[in-house]
């Protein structure tokens, strides 16, 4: 055998001898990009605490990396993690989950922790349906898409949710999809090296549901959907929402600086015990 | 020249997943000989010295199952994707 | 690090009961507290927004309480002695993740200023609503601590226990109260720092795999496993095994996941239930708790005084049940008159540990939306013991 090992494996936990993903899934693609920005900045996992929700991306922490985890009830890792921010400011405190966790039952917590501007860097894993449990509608579901929920057809619009988390406030904001792993990895090193809230929404491939109710069918496929139709953010601004129908804008929506919530905590605990 | 390791055990299928072969540049995977403990024929890679150690494999593989080791003077590759 | 001068303000108040909670909270070292606005609990945050920074502390108000709940165990698991404070409908959001805080065996308190229900009812009125919710609203078997209070004095003292039963046991305790106690003024004695012993959780020291470390499900309360040390603590609220690893196919562990932290509880009950009981040679017995005990007292003395024998047992933790308590209770006297500021709740958990042995009855006040008139219970003592 040989000594070889992936150059990642080091923040991967040693029992852990394989990923729980099915064939061609985006999450590992993502996991890598994640481990890849931690390691190029030379970050050790100790300066990290990872908060997930419930759905086959949450399963990119838990329980392959090899940190401290959290991993929560549905829709709620946001509100978690912010308690985990506010009790240990000096760690990155990440979340990975997807959109029916984050951006549906947990979209409350989303825009409230983007407008509150806590300092997590949160991954958003978008494979635009209900993966673990069957291939259910969420609320990123292209309209007009048959779902097992819509046998019919999707009857609502699905969320911009890079937008919207622009919209909440959010001073650094990211879209990419899975084939253009790279630059989650530097918009991800960006992220961790600012200090308040900061989304990247990853568009990821669910080859068994998604890829059967899109039609798309394998990995393949949908990545070449991606590379075929995503359309970089400078250009995207400069077409009308006809031409951008069924595109996929990709980017850094936003990066600016603003105070940050638990280092503003900090400011009125020193500000309240002077005044003592 | 590079090395390329697929970790055949950890491979998910050249068929079933097949995203190492979709972004190689120089087409050089092909699909292996024996099913794994997962049940899956993996892909493999015969003609190493035609790699150019771009590492889009290791990079995109959803398993961890491929390294690319480079040797030093390897030409670095443009990025396959979307500009920005 | 800021430094956590608590600056209690030790010495005699008149003050009301929120108040006297949130000064205990700090008393007992909390750093961090999350709720959401809920009339009649709201002042216990309005206070701990303004204490908890001069302790060292953050106060965080959150977009709702299931939030709330989230954080504050978050916080927990930072290391911070951590809170949330609501009312019944809050607790009601909040039972997943109180849920999470069990299976995770998280120390957590969770302050319930009880009000009228069900639904948004009448929130200034106290009640004794949330008996069995806190208990079984969320869904699974397990067991959580159940304190209650029934004064301005209780809500200061009962809370520091709060917070050191959570530490103790790794698990959520409630410190209940109502709407009349939380909003009444009454004399509260706040003993000096040195006076008030706390108790901090067990946390691991071994090292950086929780493959070789117990972390979880240990009826003797396993070692927490807080982040940031360096620890790679694997936490989930899926079942898990001894190290917090997921396993969802091994019955054995499935077992355990359920039975050890229920274990944990029941095994050391004699540590953790109180009662107050002066029914020594009585015939009957007022069996209450809260505020209710104010009444039964008064109730007991007015029978006494007309040569009835009565006396009073108070449930200072409804959970875990005082069975053995009652059970005793049962044997030596005739009847027991239970009196809930509710329509019956605690009521059928206390009758089926002492019917065999004694009488058991239930009386709730004449009108609900206020508490017993000890005339009215008197008049029930009379007829029960013609």
């Amino acid at each position: 055998m040989n000594a070889i090992q992936h150059p990642l494996r080091k923040y991967i936990r040693g029992h852990v001898t394989k990923t729980t993903t099915c064939p061609g899934c985006g999450n590992g693609m993502a996991a890598q990009a994640i481990l890849r920005a931690i390691d190029e900045l030379g970050l050790s996992m100790d300066d990290f605490v990872f908060v997930s929700g419930i759905g086959c991306s949450a399963w990119i922490p838990s329980p392959l990396f090899a940190a401290d985890t959290l991993h929560t009830t549905h829709g709620r890792p946001i509100a978690y993690a912010t308690g985990v921010k506010l009790g240990l400011p000096e760690k990155h405190v990440m979340v990975v989950s997807g959109d029916g966790d984050l951006s549906a039952i947990g979209g409350n917590h989303l825009i409230h922790a983007a407008r509150k501007n806590i300092g997590l860097t949160v991954v958003l894993m978008n494979n635009r349906i209900y993966g673990m449990t069957g291939g259910q509608t969420a609320p990123t579901t292209p309209k007009g898409l048959r779902t097992i929920t819509s046998p019919y057809e999707t009857l609502e619009y699905p969320f911009n949710i890079a937008e919207m988390v622009v919209a909440a406030g959010a001073p650094f904001v990211a879209r990419w999809t899975t084939f253009q792993p790279r630059q989650i990895t530097r918009s991800l090193k960006k992220a961790l090296q600012r200090k308040g809230f900061s989304l990247i929404e990853v568009i990821t491939q669910c080859p068994v549901q998604f890829g059967r109710v899109s039609k798309l069918g394998n990995a393949v496929n949908m990545l070449k959907h991606f590379k075929e139709n995503s359309v970089p953010l400078k250009k995207a601004r400069a077409l009308d929402s006809g031409a951008l129908a069924g595109k996929i804008v990709v980017g850094e929506f936003v990066d600016i600086e603003k105070a940050e919530l638990a280092q503003e905590c900090a400011r009125i605990i020193r500000q309240a015990q002077e005044a003592n | 020249m590079s090395k390329v390791t697929v970790f055949s055990q950890s491979c998910k299928g050249f068929e079933e997943c097949g995203l190492c072969s979709f972004v190689c540049p120089k087409h050089l995977f092909k699909s292996g000989d024996e099913i794994n403990r997962l049940g899956y024929v993996p892909s493999a890679i015969e003609e190493q010295e035609k790699c150019i150690g771009c590492q889009n494999c290791m990079i995109y593989c959803p398993d961890f199952a491929i390294v690319v080791e480079k040797e030093a003077d390897d030409p670095q590759l443009e990025e396959e994707d979307a500009n920005d | 690090m800021t430094s956590q001068n608590k600056k209690i303000p030790s010495g005699t108040h008149f003050e009301m009961g929120n108040w006297a909670c949130a000064e205990g909270a700090i008393a007992a070292g909390c750093t961090f507290a999350a709720g959401y606005p809920i009339t009649p609990a709201s002042e216990v945050a309005n206070y701990l927004a303004e204490r908890l920074p001069q302790a060292g502390g953050t106060f965080l108000q959150t977009e709702d309480e299931i939030a709330a709940v989230c954080a504050a165990i978050g916080a927990s698991w930072a290391g911070k002695k951590a809170m949330t404070v609501t009312s019944g409908p809050g607790i009601s959001l909040m039972q997943e993740n109180i849920g999470f805080a069990v299976a995770t065996e998280t120390p957590l308190v969770i302050v319930d200023v009880q009000r009228l229900g069900p639904s948004t009812g009448v929130p200034s009125i106290g009640m004794a609503g949330d008996m069995v919710q806190v208990a079984r609203g969320s869904h699974g078997d397990y067991q959580i601590i159940a304190l209650c209070a029934q004064s301005p004095q209780e809500m200061f003292d009962l809370t520091v226990r709060a917070f050191n039963l959570a530490e103790r046991f790794r698990v959520p305790v409630f410190l209940m109260a109502d709407g009349f106690i939380g909003h009444m003024r009454e004399q509260v004695v706040i003993p000096s720092e040195k006076a008030i012993s706390l108790v901090d959780r067990k946390i691991t020291q071994k090292g950086k795999n929780p493959m070789e470390r117990q972390d979880f499900l240990d009826a003797e309360v396993a070692p927490m496993p807080v982040f940031g040390r360096g620890l790679a603590s694997h936490v989930t609220s899926s079942c898990h095994d001894i190290h917090g690893m997921r396993n969802l196919s091994d019955p054995e562990v499935m077992h355990s996941y359920i039975m050890t932290p229920i274990q944990k509880i029941k095994k050391h009950r004699d540590e953790i239930v109180q009662v107050e009981s002066d029914c020594a040679g009585k015939k009957v017995a007022l069996v209450t708790y809260g505020t209710v005990a104010r009444a039964a007292r008064a109730a007991a003395r007015m029978a006494t005084d007309q040569g009835l024998s009565v006396g009073t047992f108070r449930m200072l933790t409804c959970w875990p049940l005082p069975d053995q308590e009652i059970r005793q209770l049962a044997q030596e006297v005739d009847a027991m008159l239970v009196l809930e500021n509710n329509a019956g709740q605690m009521f059928p958990y206390l009758k089926a540990e002492a019917a065999d042995k004694c009488r058991v009855e239930f009386l709730g006040p004449q009108t609900l939306g206020q508490i017993h008139e000890p005339e009215y219970v008197l008049a029930r003592l009379k007829e029960m013991m013609k």
